[in-house]
């Protein structure tokens, strides 16, 4: 057993588990926050990602003793914030969610590189974002919400507070 | 020359293009809730809630010779660990063949099957109990072929045989149908084991309320069947369970049936206490259902004329070790081999074998996807054979729209197959030429047309029940025991409640889902709930706003042509007469309540299984091929559906993209093999599906016309986007590089082979 110290959506906490014991479950049995899905446990599909340090890390693939004074965030922080507003409003608005079990893991993603200065090209965004799978849409919605989000020319009227 | 005769004179259609779709687009109702991180039936965690867990079999198939829990049951935190004698009620559970056991007693057929199960403090400690069981086996022959199965001196999964459904149908006359034949092609196709891969896999909870009921609360896609048979298994009154089934984090056909639900209440029913359940990947892998495997042997022929004269189609699917949804997948199977088109004569058979290739069951698409890719393989082959174009072909081979169906049977009047051809005819990806190649890579266009069937085959679960209530707090409730998958069945039944009761949609609540609180509505699966929604708020929304009207007059003195309107009842000129909030808290304690029995619509001809309605979807895809690396990139999809009128453009476009990149992936990289009665892959390193990477751009048409007089409104959107986008993916492969494409996935071995072969 270890312990961990870290912050957690803005609040210091502390952890005594095993140094393996994996973040997502961290999140999802010791903190109660289940945005972050068990989708594979391998790193494969996206479901699980939170942030780390602002960057976007599947929390299947990090184990506590990583954890030590570092900054995480999850889905359950950011939903609620105004960073991933345009995000939201972008796939509500382009049928970026079906079932939306992939939905927390994919707006972190998202929400990530919409932050990232200088943005990202939507086809660079598009390659970047095919860490995170999703089986319903057909990436038909998502692909509209990268226009969205990425195209300068279309994310103008959505989302007027950015900068051109 | 290529004059379709079989073409009516068809009225204008009635076409939405894809531009126009994403205009009358809007966000899903659930959207914020969902964007809001609302927790998934895995997701409740509990109050002091047990770990379950589930000791599986590690052999394809072996007999049961003696099970030791004891040292399992003497470690800390264990509260209990169950085997089959544990079972208060029925041992095992099934649809038409009750062949599954909850635990496994005597012997096991597949890897995974499910001998004992445990519930303890922690995670940790179930699985260390779980790890202390002894079981002793003794290991029987694996049956890991379904052609092997059927064999005289195969070893049996099940005591009554491994052919667990077989079935002919045959008109005509055969012989003098292939004597009129200039081109017959025949060749086996091979489908593959898809997995449906839904990001959630099988997990939930099963708590006690304090009404003394056990809630069960997982995702699934009939409750009210589940509670049915959960009651059976435990012995209990239905009225002692609650079965909680929405919202799934995704299904598509996987979650039909129950899989880990009896488990966690017979763990909850025997410890008292709250336990949760919760595969993993690779669990979920070995004990969830997957698309059955087909090798199907296609004979078809056309004349001179290039007239279809007759298909003969011989198919082999296998369903592993226990049937499930395996005799409906076979009858569609069989059903859907046909195809839209008129032949002289037809002579289809089936079979369904058991093996210990894990199991098979329902899977979007559902058996008419496997015969779908084969006939439109032969549709394109007999086409380049006599000299046609692929779309004139199909074209002039077309039955009538009110021809009999595949069977024979009595079926709806529908020209759909017609326009979707029609609208494809004149696409510029399909007036472009078909094929070209530009340095390594290989482009092909290809084309397929598919119909298939809405609802169940006669004698299926058809019937449904559905509520329509004022609710206390003045919504306008639609009450429905269907679960909402993805699919948005929240947001199409929004929109038919507020078109047919001439409400707002704000004024709108639909209530899924829930055995407490909704009515047996029958499965949520083949297509059916926006037909089902719009036949009942069709044929008795009068009834219902009339009822409204009637009991807002009991206190309230209404103008004579009061109605309903938005946000209330208003007079005859539209003035507000009284809310609906309002008219709730005025008839507190009569509320309104309308119970719709709509029976089962089938086919009045005397068929097993034959299907009444059909809706028609085309298809071209547009394919890359690499020559270096052999491997396929779907670079355009464009699906021309008839459906009828779209009741959700954003469902619609949701379900025809979404549907058709689980058909690319099924047409050019999906399988998992069985070698040995054990799954290539655990997890989806093993396993891939599309990524956004790998997804085309897709356009999605909809033609909304529907023959005059139609009684079946809307047709369903949520299978035949794969059904159409896996034959015309192969078909487009097939015209890229010439590859006489006739198993799936093609791999880019396969292709590279060809391609040597070739140089």
């Amino acid at each position: 057993m270890i312990t961990v110290q870290f912050e957690l959506n803005g609040k210091a906490v502390s952890v005594d588990c095993p140094p393996e014991r994996r973040l997502l479950e961290l999140l999802r049995e010791t903190f109660h926050l289940t945005a972050a899905k068990p989708g594979c446990g391998i790193g494969r599909c996206g479901a699980c990602m939170v942030w780390i340090d602002e960057q976007p890390v599947n929390a299947c693939l990090v184990m506590a003793w990583q954890l030590e004074g570092r900054r995480v965030r999850s889905y359950e922080n950011l939903a609620t914030s105004t960073e991933s507003a345009p995000v939201r409003d972008a796939l509500a608005r382009c049928g970026g969610l079906q079932c939306g079990y992939c939905t927390p893991g994919l707006a972190m993603t998202l929400t990530h590189l919409h932050r990232l200065e200088p943005r990202p090209k939507r086809d660079e965004a598009a390659l970047l974002l095919a860490g995170n799978l999703c089986r319903c849409t057909g990436y038909g919605g998502i692909r509209r919400t990268l226009a969205q989000l990425f195209d300068p020319a279309i994310q103008a009227p959505l989302d007027e507070s950015t900068p051109t | 020359m290529n004059t379709p005769d079989h073409t009516p004179d068809l009225t204008p259609h009635r076409l939405i293009d894809h531009a126009g779709l994403l205009a009358l687009a809007r966000p899903r109702p659930d959207a914020a809730a969902k964007l809001a991180a609302t927790p998934f039936p895995s997701d409740h965690l509990g109050d002091q809630a047990l770990h379950g867990a589930i000791l599986g079999s590690p052999h394809p198939h072996a007999r049961i010779l003696a099970i030791d829990t004891r040292a399992a049951r003497a470690l800390p935190g264990v509260h209990a660990v169950l085997t089959a004698a544990d079972i208060p009620g029925t041992p095992c559970y099934g649809l038409r063949h009750v062949d599954r056991p909850v635990l496994c007693a005597d012997k096991v057929r597949c890897i995974g099957d499910p001998v004992a199960v445990v519930a303890a403090d922690t995670a940790e400690q179930a699985h260390a109990a779980v790890a202390a069981i002894r079981v002793d086996y003794a290991l029987l022959a694996v049956v890991d072929d379904p052609l092997h199965a059927l064999e005289a001196q195969a070893e049996t999964v099940h005591a009554g045989g491994n052919l667990l459904h077989h079935l002919h149908h045959a008109h005509g006359d055969l012989g003098a149908a292939v004597a009129a034949c200039e081109h017959v092609v025949e060749d086996e196709y091979h489908s593959p084991r898809q997995m449906h891969a839904y990001l959630e896999t099988e997990g939930g909870i099963v708590e006690h309320d304090d009404d003394g009921r056990l809630v069960v609360r997982f995702g699934c896609q009939n409750p009210e069947r589940d509670r049915q048979v959960i009651a059976g298994i435990l012995n209990l009154p239905p009225d002692r369970l609650r079965v909680i089934g929405t919202p799934v984090g995704g299904s598509y056909g996987g979650k039909d049936e129950l899989t880990i639900q009896p488990l966690a209440a017979l763990l909850a029913l025997k410890t008292g206490r709250a336990v949760r359940l919760h595969l993993n990947r690779g669990e979920s892998t070995d004990l969830g259902v997957k698309r059955h495997p087909m090798r199907m042997r296609l004979r078809s022929g056309c004349d001179a004329d290039g007239r279809l004269r007759f298909i003969e189609a011989d198919i082999l699917a296998d369903t592993g070790a226990y049937a499930t949804h395996g005799p409906e997948v076979l009858d569609a199977a069989i059903e859907h081999v046909v195809g839209p088109y008129a032949y002289d004569a037809v002579s289809l058979r089936g079979r369904l074998a058991y093996t210990n290739n894990g199991i098979a069951g329902a899977f979007r698409g559902f058996g008419a996807v496997q015969t779908q890719f084969a006939l439109e393989r032969q549709i394109d082959r007999l086409a380049a054979l006599a000299g046609f174009d692929p779309l004139c072909f199909r074209q002039r081979n077309l039955a009538a729209p009110d021809a009999p169906g595949p069977l024979g049977q009595h079926v709806l009047p529908f020209d759909g197959p017609h326009r979707a051809l029609d609208v494809l005819r004149t696409h510029a990806l399909w007036t472009a030429p078909h094929r070209h190649a530009d340095g390594r890579y290989l482009y092909g266009t290809g084309l397929a047309l598919v119909h298939r069937s809405d609802g169940f085959g006669k004698g299926g679960p058809n019937a449904a029940r559905l509520v329509l209530a004022l609710a206390a707090d003045g919504k306008l409730e639609l009450r429905a025991g269907f679960t909402e998958m993805g699919q948005n069945l929240i947001g199409a039944a929004t929109r038919m409640m507020a078109d047919h009761l001439h409400c707002a949609e704000d004024d709108v609540r639909i209530v899924l889902g829930d055995s407490a609180l909704t009515p047996d509505s029958g499965p949520t699966a083949a297509s059916r709930t926006t037909s089902i929604i719009h036949r009942a708020l069709r044929d008795h929304g009068p009834r219902w706003r009339a009822a409204l009207v009637d009991a807002a007059r009991v206190d309230v003195e209404l103008p004579s042509a009061a109605r309903t309107a938005a946000g209330g009842l208003v007079s005859e000129a539209g003035h507000p007469v009284l809310d609906y909030p309002s008219l709730a808290r005025q008839c507190a304690t009569t509320r309104p309540t309308l119970v719709i029995d709509l029976p089962a619509e089938e086919t009045p001809s005397d068929i097993p299984a034959a299907h009444l309605v059909f809706g028609a979807s085309a298809a071209l895809a547009q394919v890359r091929v690499d020559s270096w690396s052999g491997q396929v990139k779907v670079e355009r999809l464009v699906l021309a559906n008839a459906l009828g009128p779209v009741i959700s453009a954003e469902g619609l476009l949701g379900q025809m993209e979404g549907g058709a990149v689980m058909g690319q992936g099924m047409a050019t990289i999906e399988d998992l093999p069985s070698p040995g009665g054990r799954y290539a892959a655990r997890n989806l390193d093993g396993y891939f599906i599309p990524t956004l990477a790998d997804a085309p751009e897709i356009e999605v048409l909809a033609i909304e016309n529907l023959m005059a007089d139609d009684p079946a409104g809307p047709r369903g959107a949520g299978e035949i986007s794969v059904n159409v986008a896996v034959p015309a993916v192969a078909n487009a492969i097939a015209h890229a590089t010439g590859l006489t494409v006739t198993r799936l996935p093609v791999t880019p071995d396969t292709v590279l082979d060809h391609l040597e072969r070739q140089a």
